[in-house]
């Protein structure tokens, strides 16, 4: 598995086809309002989103991205970073920084490359 | 050398790209610093005098550009060194005009403008505001300012020879980090 994350617009879908010589066709974009289990495509695209669907189907966040990561092979995981402004004043927000944090924490670990992307630039955290 | 450089609020980036264009200036050159900010009240006025202030020391002279930015081209020197601090304000005055409308193309015009830029002058420090990772869902015209300045962004680390992302008065090197490590 492979994490590549960074703030929201910074190239790291483009990134991710242009390395990996992938096209659409290869990507499963996660929706706010789809709380299964992301499709088995080589890129899950988004995955913030789908952590944010868990929540709002009352589902356990960190018990859907654990079977993620055992039914998932050799998938690239794209998340956008949520991690660093004001704590939000909604709570379903504030539940979303805080267990899109875990997730991530989660990936990372089963992770075998970590990258972060800025302003279209890589950097290699793991 | 031409330096992209962003990162949080009060992380330092001015201060550093100050030195970067001071640095890039050398004996001789002119120093510009490009000032982007519309002052809309007298708080504004204030802030502004304040950081004018701070910058004579260093010997720049300002010049005011909240849009149109490729009008610095006839306004300066283009051999000198040159600070825009930044493209955050550039887009917010292209953007939202003075009577209340959203001008939709601002982000092009700025692009068209900014590429011209780059290209000419071959000493700048370009500052933009990191305001990309947090966990607010926006309105439709806030994700556009956000979007556009993120384009904005990615067309000037593209041309930069040097991308600094500041982090608490700490430089992360993305591209071109040993001309930072070189200043005095």
């Amino acid at each position: 598995m492979i994490l590549i994350f960074g703030g929201v617009y910074q190239g790291k879908l483009g990134y991710a086809l242009e390395r990996f010589g992938l096209t659409q066709s290869d990507v499963y974009y996660c929706s706010e309002d789809e709380a299964g289990i992301p499709k088995d495509k080589r890129i899950v695209c988004g995955f913030d989103r789908w952590i944010l669907a868990l929540i709002r189907a009352d589902r356990d966040v960190l018990s859907a991205v654990d079977a993620f990561i055992k039914q998932s092979g050799d998938v690239i995981v794209i998340c956008d970073d949520v991690s660093c402004g004001v704590v939000p004043v909604d709570p379903q927000l504030r539940q979303w920084r805080e267990e899109t944090g875990r997730a991530m924490a989660l990936v990372s670990r089963e992770s075998n490359e970590v990258i972060r992307l800025f302003c279209s630039i890589p950097t290699r955290v793991k | 050398m031409r330096v992209f450089i962003s990162g949080g609020c009060k992380n330092g980036k001015s201060y550093h790209a100050q030195r970067l264009a001071k640095h890039s200036a050398g004996s001789g050159r002119p120093l510009y610093y490009i000032a982007t900010m519309k002052p809309v009240d007298s708080e504004d006025d204030e802030r502004i005098a304040r950081h004018r202030a701070d910058r004579r020391g260093w010997g720049f002279v300002t010049i005011e550009q909240p849009q149109n930015i490729e009008e610095i081209l006839k306004k300066c020197d283009t051999v000198g060194s040159f600070l825009l601090d930044s493209l955050t304000a550039l887009l917010s005055n292209e953007m939202f005009t003075a009577g209340g409308e959203i001008s939709e193309n601002a982000a092009e015009k700025i692009s068209g403008g900014l590429r011209q830029v780059i290209e000419q002058i071959p000493r700048i420090v370009i500052v933009s505001d990191y305001i990309y990772s947090d966990a607010i869902k926006y309105d439709p015209l806030t994700e556009a300012y956000r979007k556009s300045l993120a384009g904005l962004d990615r067309l000037a680390a593209g041309r930069c020879e040097v991308v600094l992302e500041a982090a608490y008065t700490q430089i992360i090197a993305h591209k071109g980090g040993g001309v930072f490590d070189a200043l005095p």
